[in-house]
């Protein structure tokens, strides 16, 4: 049989996601060959750069379009998220080397895992089929979880693997349970096709319907951690590698606003109001309950699981809103929380040395006397996330806000906003042990090359996308186009 | 452009390479990299200052910071004459302070962090004085605002530096508060923050009025009011003026520069900048001349028994910054400005000299305890010296033509005019005999310290006598170009040069009634500086005597008319009783830790109950997500 | 009639079955009854015309995953496992949201009549060309990408067994 047309543009619209397949794989023969395992991270860091070019050289040619019959859609929306799960990974791999070697858990696989991952999210981003939808957020959670309990040697490693991948397992089992709620009444899995059969079938009322729904938003609220389906995330983040946490804060959780958007806006987008009113409330909750119990917590990464998942109450602000600004400002702020995030999940790796966790509040005591530098870099990324300006984390807030207020939703931006000022009490909590404590003793940083590298960029990031925001929304902008 | 740029760009380059290498490398070298930055900046507006000169206004925009709808943010600066008198100011006098920090701070062991927030400090007066709009203004006001605490709690060892400066930040909060709020108002009322839009629009707001709770208040008043709020906390007005006494605490090049020359008069600038608004409520002006007026002459009455020498200096600044705010409140915005540039080299050089000797005699503040240091230090006597002739309005010296400006603008304006006019000169009567009080008793007649200190009495470095000298070419030669033009016309130069911004004051008057008013300041100066000598030049009783027939105004004044007393009773006591853990304490931290540990207990028991829901059982965790889908389930379908 | 009594018959022993597989004690039985529930399930499958997955059911499951079940329980200690409590005093709390979801499905189910649209493989088209040969079309043309994603799934899933399971390294 000869390759037609439709199936060349397919294999080469998935040809990014299959360079980091084929780069994980090769990582894995690396990984028995070479003993060196950052020779290994550094092939996989040149397979996801391999797989950016070839991304942007496809976006370059204009290419766009459903292929794979209406199964993958290549377009802008994906490539924007596409462009935050890249980011993620490679920061995620800067920050891995040492943190692995000093908790003894360098192992080959680790990096090819972290390629399947974002892969499955790059997937999860241009689904336009739920079948692959599932199988993309599969891929992802699966290799996810072994990357939670990948420091075998550690009890809350395997501790925190075992919860995530049970409780994972029976949000995948809601969200198929959902799918086929949703095929049974419209007889595809096509997203488009789900929106005009709901109309031409007239299932806009259907209560099976809703319960589909439902579904899918707990499915989706688990990934993201919306509350009450946040439960498994401060375990999990805690129990993690750190390096892992940050991955797990910010890719899986960006991969799980991307697909949500694109099912809620393009299969659901006629039954908005109903979707609306639940996500509201959720989203009131999860900013309450992420925010009052960070503050209550001494455990920085316990604290900073407890802020993402207050994020991600403010980030659905802009699935709520539904405009296109409203996802332009919350693509943007995934972006912009990538870069703030996984920058204070480096400084938190940048004090764990050698039988020192780095963790608890009270090892930041008089940081800022012994290390100015490291605090310095703490305290952007502590102001950016509280959203003071000029960081990047104010403009994410400001700009999502400013489009809920545009859509309507004047009262929910207020208790975000409310809800901001609570989260200034535990982040700046950190900057005021850091500056106005004495130092209890002398903190070893361990400090890398590419640890160094990763902080610079996202400190420098975090910055210049609060000074010159601009530029970086016109991105974000651009990027809705295609949805 | 990039020449602009730089100017409070160079400061900031030299804070972040202080604070970022200054612990480990630069060390006790952080004023190679601090002092060349600011003295290029004042070079630079030097040269800004000619382009304004021959009629140049620089406005430049150099990118929006946000946009978002009608919302749009520019950042970007304006050198207009006002600003650029500004620049001069602030850099002139922050080079040379910044010199005379090197032989003061010497041996500091927080040497290069006083550096970086120096230029911190710089960069943020000069981004504040350069704005051009009220968001970069606002950044500036507030940078300033946290460099300033963060000095004034320099050495955070010292309890009582620590207080100051969480003092001087609440003091400051109640100000900044009204200002945001007023800032928020201009953009809900001109759609824009940018000087250039809002100030020609101005005149179509007047008689707009906004409803607060039933009351129909005016826009352009209820701006002006909120901004001004700002102003009074900033520039140490009644009745917040409470802080700037207490934040002498930190060290004296701070109290020089920041606490006299630059940030304290930032509120005069801004008031001065706004002219447009302020113009256009009468009761806005009537406040801004009031509160000046009574401030100038309260503070100058507490200043006549103070015994800590720079509480003195500083009660003086708040008398004259009163003075200024006089001048602003009856239109002579020149005269407030002019005012301010004078004000700025004298003040920092009284304040210079008064660390030269505290430095020489170990950190001894009390004057009761000084005394016949003239033939010890006589740079820093015949400095000071001027310095005081030059705040008691002699003739000739800076002092005189600008407080004689005012002094005229305020006798001038009407209305409320004669009335203030008494009062401000009255103030300059006090003014005279307390700086000469501070003088008799510091460098005339016997030491009365230990021996320990006379055995070490002895002239200060030449890196901090040399900056005395060149601020004393200040302090008399600055006030020359604005002599009133009957006694040479023509030669208000300044006058001439704010005008396009400024206006030209209002208010007439005869040559003669002009002729009045200066000759009364000079002989209320010149009488002011007798009464001293009369009672603290010679060895007599005099003092104690007047001081027991008015046993209780002496303890009134003594006291500080117990303003302090009473804040503490009405205001302090009661909200620390109410929030005993947000109000402990900020520099250590404590206000962040209290509002940090506070509202956990306001919410403890409700987040307790929460966070026992975390029990790590996955089963829990489990039920709990079928409990919400179930939730969810029953409100949405049924 | 005779297919709804079969139904029944399949949907009431599929149910008891599960609750048996996760109350007894002794995991040995809980796998002996889930290779008795996997049975029923394939029978389900037969009954909804789909032999090709009754058959994967029994061979894939049954047959495999099963024995292996039975493999790692004989590895354990089933007489510590045999002492634990099984549901931490909870299992009310479960048995009572089993039950809230089971009223509001049969709720939402009465206010049903049918489905209004069936997908296009209909039993006659699966009749006519036969159960593996439809599957295999499917997955092969349009199915084609979910099926590889599918496989890298699967290899990931792999790669974990071996990762987790792999000697200490030191």
């Amino acid at each position: 049989m000869v390759l037609d047309n439709t199936i060349l543009l397919g294999i080469r619209l998935i040809s990014p996601e299959l360079i980091l397949i084929c780069t994980g794989l090769f990582l894995l023969l690396l990984d028995i060959l070479i003993k060196r395992k950052e020779t290994v991270a550094f092939a996989g860091l040149i397979g996801i750069f391999l797989s950016i070019w070839v991304n942007l050289k496809l976006s370059s040619l204009g290419l766009s379009g459903n292929v794979f019959s209406g199964m993958f859609v290549f377009d802008r929306y994906g490539s924007f998220f596409k462009l935050i799960f890249y980011i993620t990974a490679i920061l995620t791999i800067l920050i891995s080397l040492r943190y692995l070697t000093i908790q003894k858990g360098g192992i080959g696989e680790y990096y090819a895992l972290i390629l399947f991952a974002t892969a499955g999210m790059m997937f999860m981003a241009s689904a336009s089929d739920l079948i692959v939808l599932y199988l993309g957020l599969e891929l992802m959670a699966l290799s996810t979880y072994i990357l939670t309990g990948i420091l075998r040697g550690q009890i809350r490693s395997n501790e925190a693997a075992i919860k995530y991948f049970l409780l994972g397992a029976f949000s995948s089992a809601i969200l198929l349970y959902g799918i086929s709620l949703t095929y049974g009444l419209t007889g595809t899995t096509n997203i488009n096709e789900i929106a005009s059969s709901l109309q031409a079938l007239n299932l806009l009322k259907s209560p099976m319907l809703f319960l589909g729904l439902i579904f899918f938003i707990v499915a989706f609220g688990f990934k993201i951690a919306l509350v009450p389906f946040h439960m498994w995330a401060p375990d999990v983040y805690e129990g993690a590698p750190t390096s892992i946490t940050a991955f797990m804060s910010v890719g899986p959780k960006a991969a799980g606003f991307a697909v949500f958007g694109r099912v809620f806006f393009e299969a659901f987008g006629s039954l908005h109001l109903e979707w609306s009113g639940i996500l509201i409330t959720l989203s009131i909750l999860t900013m309450a309950i992420g925010s009052i119990l960070a503050i209550q917590q001494t455990n920085l990464k316990r604290m900073l699981a407890y802020s993402s998942i207050s994020h991600a109450g403010y980030a659905i602000l802009g699935i709520i809103s539904a405009t296109p600004e409203g996802v332009s400002g919350m693509m943007n702020y995934l972006l912009i929380y990538t870069f703030m995030n996984i920058g204070a999940f480096a400084v938190l790796i940048m004090l764990n040395s050698e039988g020192v966790r780095g963790e608890e509040l009270s090892d930041y005591e008089g940081l800022a006397k012994t290390h100015p530098l490291a605090s310095f870099i703490m305290l952007i990324f502590m102001f950016s996330l509280t959203g003071i300006p000029p960081t990047a984390g104010f403009m994410a807030k400001f700009y999502l806000f400013m489009a809920a207020i545009k859509a309507g939703y004047m009262p929910i931006v207020i208790v975000a906003v409310i809800f901001s000022v609570v989260s200034a009490f535990f982040y700046l909590r950190v900057v005021m042990y850091m500056y106005m404590k004495e130092p209890k003793g002398e903190v070893a940083l361990s400090t890398s090359g590419s640890l160094n590298l990763a902080l610079i960029i996202t400190a420098a990031v975090t910055l210049l996308i609060g000074i010159f925001p601009s530029v970086f929304l016109e991105i974000a902008k651009a990027s809705v186009g295609g949805l | 452009m990039l020449k602009y740029t730089l100017i409070p760009l160079l400061p900031l380059i030299s804070f972040v390479i202080n604070i970022l290498f200054g612990r480990n490398a630069i060390k006790d070298k952080a004023h190679w990299i601090a002092v060349p930055a600011v003295l290029g900046s004042f070079v630079l507006s030097l040269s800004a200052f000619t382009d304004v000169l021959s009629g140049n206004t620089i406005n430049i925009n150099f990118y929006n910071w946000i946009i978002s709808g009608d919302f749009n943010v520019p950042i970007g600066l304006l050198i207009d004459p006002l600003t650029a008198v500004m620049l001069i100011v602030v850099t002139s006098i922050s080079s040379l302070i910044f010199i005379y920090s090197i032989g003061y701070m010497h041996g500091d062991k927080g040497y290069y962090r006083f550096f970086a927030y120096l230029s911190l400090f710089v960069f943020s007066m000069l981004t504040l004085v350069m704005a051009n709009n009220f968001l970069v203004l606002y950044f500036g006001w507030e940078a300033v605002g946290l460099c300033s605490y963060f000095l004034i709690g320099f050495w955070f060892e010292k309890k009582s530096a620590v207080n100051a400066g969480k003092k001087a930040f609440i003091v400051n909060r109640f100000g900044d508060f009204g200002f945001g709020l007023g800032v928020i108002l201009i953009f809900l009322t001109f759609g824009s923050l940018e000087y250039a839009k809002v100030f020609p629009q101005a005149g179509s707001v007047v008689g707009q009025t906004i409803n607060i709770l039933g009351y129909d208040i005016n826009t352009i008043t209820l701006i002006c009011l909120l901004l001004f709020c700002g102003a009074v906390g900033k520039s140490a007005q009644m009745p917040l003026h409470v802080w700037l006494p207490d934040a002498m605490e930190g060290p004296t090049p701070v109290s020089a520069l920041i606490h006299a020359a630059t940030m304290v008069t930032a509120g005069v600038f801004m008031v001065a900048r706004c002219n447009p608004l302020f113009t256009l409520s009468s009761t806005a002006m009537t406040t801004v001349a009031l509160v000046g007026g009574t401030t100038a002459i309260f503070a100058a009455s507490i200043g006549l028994v103070q015994n800590d020498i720079k509480r003195i200096i500083a009660y003086s600044t708040v008398s004259q910054l009163g003075y200024m705010f006089l001048a602003l409140g009856m239109g002579a915005y020149t005269a407030g400005i002019f005012h301010l540039y004078t004000h700025a080299y004298f003040k920092a050089l009284l304040f210079l000299g008064s660390g030269s000797v505290i430095h020489t005699l170990h950190d001894e503040m009390n004057i009761q305890k000084m005394g016949g240091l003239k033939k010890y230090m006589p740079i820093t006597y015949w400095t000071f010296l001027i310095a005081s002739l030059s705040i008691s309005g002699i003739p000739g010296l800076s002092g005189f033509f600008s407080k004689d400006e005012i002094l005229w603008r305020v006798y001038a304006g009407g209305g409320m005019g004669k009335f203030l006019w008494a009062l401000a000169t009255i103030a300059a009567f006090m003014t005279a005999f307390y700086s000469f009080r501070l003088i008799y008793l510091a460098f005339h007649g016997k030491f009365r310290g230990t021996h320990e200190q006379e055995h070490h009495l002895h002239e200060s470095p030449s890196i901090m006598t040399v900056p005395l000298m060149l601020l004393a070419v200040g302090a008399v030669a600055a006030g020359w170009v604005g002599i009133p033009h009957i006694l040479a016309p023509h030669s208000d130069r300044i006058g001439e040069f704010l005008a396009p911004v400024l206006g030209h004051p209002k208010g007439e008057g005869t040559h003669a009634e002009e002729w009045f008013v200066m000759g009364l300041s000079t002989v209320i100066g010149l009488a002011g500086i007798l009464t001293a000598y009369a009672m603290y030049g010679k060895k007599t009783d005099l003092p104690q005597k007047i001081g027991s027939a008015f046993q209780p105004i002496y303890k009134l004044l003594y006291n500080k008319y117990y303003v302090d007393e009473l804040y503490d009773k009405t205001i302090v006591r009661p909200v620390l009783n109410a929030s005993q853990k947000v109000f402990l304490g900020f520099l250590d931290g404590k206000i962040i830790e209290g509002t940090v540990n506070g509202i956990p207990a306001l919410i403890g028991a409700f987040g307790e109950r929460l966070r026992k829901i975390q029990t790590g059982m996955i089963s829990h965790y489990g039920l709990v997500m079928a409990a919400g889908a179930l939730i969810i389930i029953w409100i949405v379908i049924f | 009639m005779l297919p709804q009594i079969f139904f029944a018959y399949f949907a009431v022993v599929i149910t008891v079955l599960s609750i048996l597989v996760i109350t007894r004690k002794n995991p040995v039985h809980s796998v002996i009854w889930m290779l008795v529930l996997f049975v029923h399930i394939a029978a389900l499958y037969i009954f909804l015309n789909a032999e090709f997955l009754a058959a994967i059911q029994i061979i894939v499951y049954a047959g495999a995953i099963l024995v292996l079940f039975l493999f790692v329980i004989m590895l354990l200690n089933l007489k510590k496992e045999e002492q634990e409590r099984k549901f931490h005093g909870y299992w009310p709390l479960g048995v009572l949201a089993g039950t809230f979801f089971i009223v509001f499905f049969i709720l939402i189910l009465s206010k049903i009549s049918v489905f209004p649209k069936l997908g296009p493989y209909s039993i006659q088209a699966i009749q006519s060309e036969g159960s593996i040969m439809t599957i295999g079309k499917v997955l092969y043309t349009d199915y084609i990408l979910p099926f590889e994603i599918a496989s890298i799934v699967l290899l990931v899933a792999i790669i974990g067994a071996v990762v987790l399971a792999k000697k200490r390294i030191e």
